[in-house]
């Protein structure tokens, strides 16, 4: 079973921090369809983290398709990330590559877009959630 | 809420259990010479009213024979106080001190059921024991009861219905001062002060006047105003009912040694005599009865009082 | 039961005369939220949970919890789970008296709760010769065994070694899973709570500083960067909490509603400690920040 960690000086909100590390886990196979995720309080327990937060996480992941909620008996492992996704990776490339030249054009140097790049997808993630 | 009550003071009640059988003890071990002298003389037969003759020989002898022992048993007017020095004041007193209300005053029971069913069963334990202790006083004490009386102070506050009593006025007095005082040692100085100042005021200032004292007229020389009955006052008097001051005393005994008279016969032949106020012994049970009252109704007004207060502790 | 966990109102406290410990004071705790009560020593945590559990009297405005006042109803003591600070216990006790204490004199208990936070821990032992953390233990089984559903704790980590107090917080988040309780943590090292906390309430000088959400507290805020430079409004800026400057670099705490686009600043978000640090300083209070959409009000 996935154990997770926390790290709390990441600046990243500990219910992100276990959607992407199931989201990782996923990826590299260690974690496959029809495993179970440990339950709220077994993560509780073993981070001493909110319970609310886990909650939150496993819903994430459950809005995200990627687990299921089985009343009574766990959360389970759903559905792997699509491999599918690497046809838009390629797309979304391009597209991000325009978009940096015209960036380069406006006179933002690598920092500048940097800034405006963690600010712009924090932010932008927060809302979807929210 | 007995559980914990028991949990808290039972080694309390295993120290005065072990008082008493130690109390016990000493009653039995100098009896036997009391018992034993008193039955060798005969001296049931010098019980008054209708003492024998012969009696006003062997009956002092008798009394002065023990009275150190007599005197000694006076201290056991301090056993009552104990209750309210090691069981009364740290009651509430200790829980303040060491923080511990801050457990005991937030699990489900109120402070005022707390304090009433600690103090409830407490008390109960309390008249257990003072009533041991004050019959135990009692059988020893039975022949001198019988010779002397036991209207008087030595006799009346270490026997009877009063014992208790006294020691629920401490327990109540020790609760209360630990509350409003917050220190065990300061809770204890002052019900120790306080027990001992209102037991003097009510012995000195209010027992004698529980019913209206009887008055006597006895000869001036008479030794003994009243056996068993509880002397107030004895004054002599001259002939027309007036007080003598001590300065006239005197005045006549020097006038009768300068005269050659024995100074008794010359006080008689003045048509002096002395008027006793006394309160009787046959007064006994009632005035244990006013005094007992009277510390039972101190003691709850006491605990009420501590009751009111608690809800308002720590300010 | 609908009313919120707590409520206060208008509270304040003195001890004597002039020494107010809370001014005041406000406050709704929201039901199920895992509270911060944040702030330097002497800030008036300690005085607030003792007046929710019932230990002290209001001098002004109420306290309620539950819709009750704590001090006329002793029903209301307990559906609260209390631990004062240096979990106070009878040092003459063994643990498995302390235990039948609270299984006697609460309605509810729980013992399959109270048995788990005990584990490792021998029942004949006496309270006086445990380990500080083990104490924290049997305090924290005691409070949770009569299944609260308000637990607060008064500085529970101090005196706890990091193993103890992670041990502590682990066993406190369990037993608040099984529970659904709201919990109100006192502490003043941040790093302590930051992990289990969703909402926070900072207070200062018997006054509450900062109260809101944690997430969306870290979310309005952020930390901005730049040259130093005479300030006006700056877009997307709401209010500027604290700055500071050294040499030529200034650096600002704001409070945001909308996206920075001034290439000049860089902007950071802010770490629940600095954020409250900065709320807590005396000099330049801001308003305190609600996340009710309750118009700010000056309460300096």
């Amino acid at each position: 079973m996935i154990q997770f960690h926390l790290d709390p000086q990441s600046g990243v909100a500990t219910y992100l921090q276990i959607v992407r590390q199931v989201q990782d886990a996923l990826r590299l196979g260690t974690l496959d369809v029809g495993d179970q995720l440990p339950t709220v309080r077994e993560v509780v327990a073993d981070l001493a983290v909110n319970p609310n937060t886990v909650a939150k996480a496993y819903r994430e992941l459950e809005h995200e398709g990627l687990v299921t909620a089985r009343q009574g008996r766990g959360t389970f492992i759903a559905s792997t990330l699509a491999p599918a996704s690497l046809q838009h990776h390629a797309e979304l490339r391009r597209e991000f590559e325009r978009w940096l030249a015209s960036a380069q054009r406006a006179g933002l140097d690598e920092d500048s877009i940097r800034a405006l790049l963690a600010t712009t997808l924090r932010e932008s993630l927060a809302r979807r959630v929210a | 809420m007995a559980w914990v009550t028991w949990r808290q003071h039972g080694s309390q009640a295993f120290a005065a259990l072990g008082l008493l059988i130690a109390l016990g003890v000493a009653a039995v071990l100098t009896h036997l010479p009391i018992a034993s002298a008193f039955g060798h003389d005969s001296l049931s037969a010098c019980v008054p009213p209708a003492p024998r003759t012969g009696c006003d020989i062997i009956v002092p002898h008798f009394e002065s024979q023990f009275s150190g022992l007599v005197t000694a048993t006076r201290i056991l007017a301090v056993l009552p106080l104990l209750a309210g020095l090691f069981v009364g004041a740290p009651l509430i007193a200790r829980e303040l001190e060491f923080g511990t209300y801050r457990f005991a005053w937030t699990q489900g029971v109120s402070r005022r059921r707390w304090l009433l069913s600690k103090t409830t069963l407490l008390a109960a334990g309390t008249i257990l024991a003072a009533g041991v202790a004050s019959v135990v006083v009692m059988w020893w004490r039975s022949p001198f009861d019988q010779l002397e009386g036991r209207i008087a102070p030595g006799g009346f506050e270490i026997e009877g219905l009063v014992v208790p009593a006294y020691a629920l006025f401490a327990l109540a007095l020790g609760v209360l001062a630990g509350l409003v005082l917050r220190r065990t040692v300061t809770a204890m100085t002052v019900t120790l002060v306080v027990f001992g100042a209102v037991r003097l005021l009510v012995s000195d200032f209010v027992r004698p006047h529980f019913m209206a004292p009887l008055h006597r007229v006895i000869a001036a020389t008479a030794t003994s105003a009243a056996p068993r009955d509880w002397v107030l006052s004895n004054t002599l008097v001259n002939a027309g009912g007036r007080r003598v001051s001590a300065a006239n005393e005197e005045l006549a005994v020097l006038h009768a040694q300068q005269a050659g008279i024995d100074p008794h016969t010359y006080i008689v032949t003045l048509g002096w005599s002395r008027i006793v106020s006394y309160q009787p012994a046959g007064r006994f049970w009632t005035f244990q009865l006013f005094e007992a009252g009277l510390f039972v109704a101190l003691a709850v007004v006491l605990v009420l009082v501590a009751v009111w207060l608690i809800r308002r502790t720590p300010a | 039961m609908s009313a919120p966990p707590l409520v206060a109102e208008g509270l304040a406290k003195h001890f004597r005369r002039n020494d107010w410990a809370l001014r005041n004071l406000t406050l709704t705790i929201p039901k199920g939220a895992i509270v911060g009560l944040a702030g330097p020593n002497a800030a008036g945590k300690s005085t607030l949970l003792s007046l929710a559990a019932g230990l002290l009297a209001p001098s002004q405005g109420s306290i309620t919890v539950f819709g009750r006042d704590p001090l006329q109803s002793p029903e209301v003591l307990a559906e609260v789970g209390y631990v004062a600070q240096g979990a106070p216990l009878y040092r003459s006790f063994r643990v498995a008296d302390t235990i039948e204490y609270a299984r006697r004199t609460n309605s509810r208990w729980d013992a399959e709760i109270a048995t788990e936070l005990l584990t490792r821990i021998d029942s004949r032992a006496k309270v006086a010769a445990l380990s500080a953390g083990e104490r924290a233990r049997v305090a924290l089984a005691l409070a949770l065994g009569k299944r609260p559903r308000l637990v607060l704790l008064d500085e529970p980590f101090a005196s706890l070694d990091p193993l103890a107090g992670r041990e502590l917080l682990q066993l406190l988040m369990d037993g608040v899973a099984e529970l659904g309780a709201t919990v109100i943590v006192a502490s003043h090292v941040v790093a302590d709570i930051q992990r289990i906390c969703d909402h926070i309430v900072l207070l200062s000088g018997g006054r509450v500083r900062l109260e809101g959400d944690v997430e969306e507290l870290l979310e309005s805020h952020r930390l901005l960067t730049g040259p130093r430079r005479p300030l006006g409004s700056i877009r997307g800026v709401r209010e500027v909490v604290r700055e500071r400057y050294s040499g030529r670099q200034l650096t600002l705490l704001a409070i945001t509603e909308g996206p920075i686009v001034d290439p000049s600043w860089t902007v950071d978000p802010v770490s629940l400690e600095e954020l409250l640090l900065a709320y807590m300083a005396p000099e330049r209070l801001p308003a305190p920040r609600t996340t009710e959409g309750v118009p700010l009000r000056w309460h300096g």
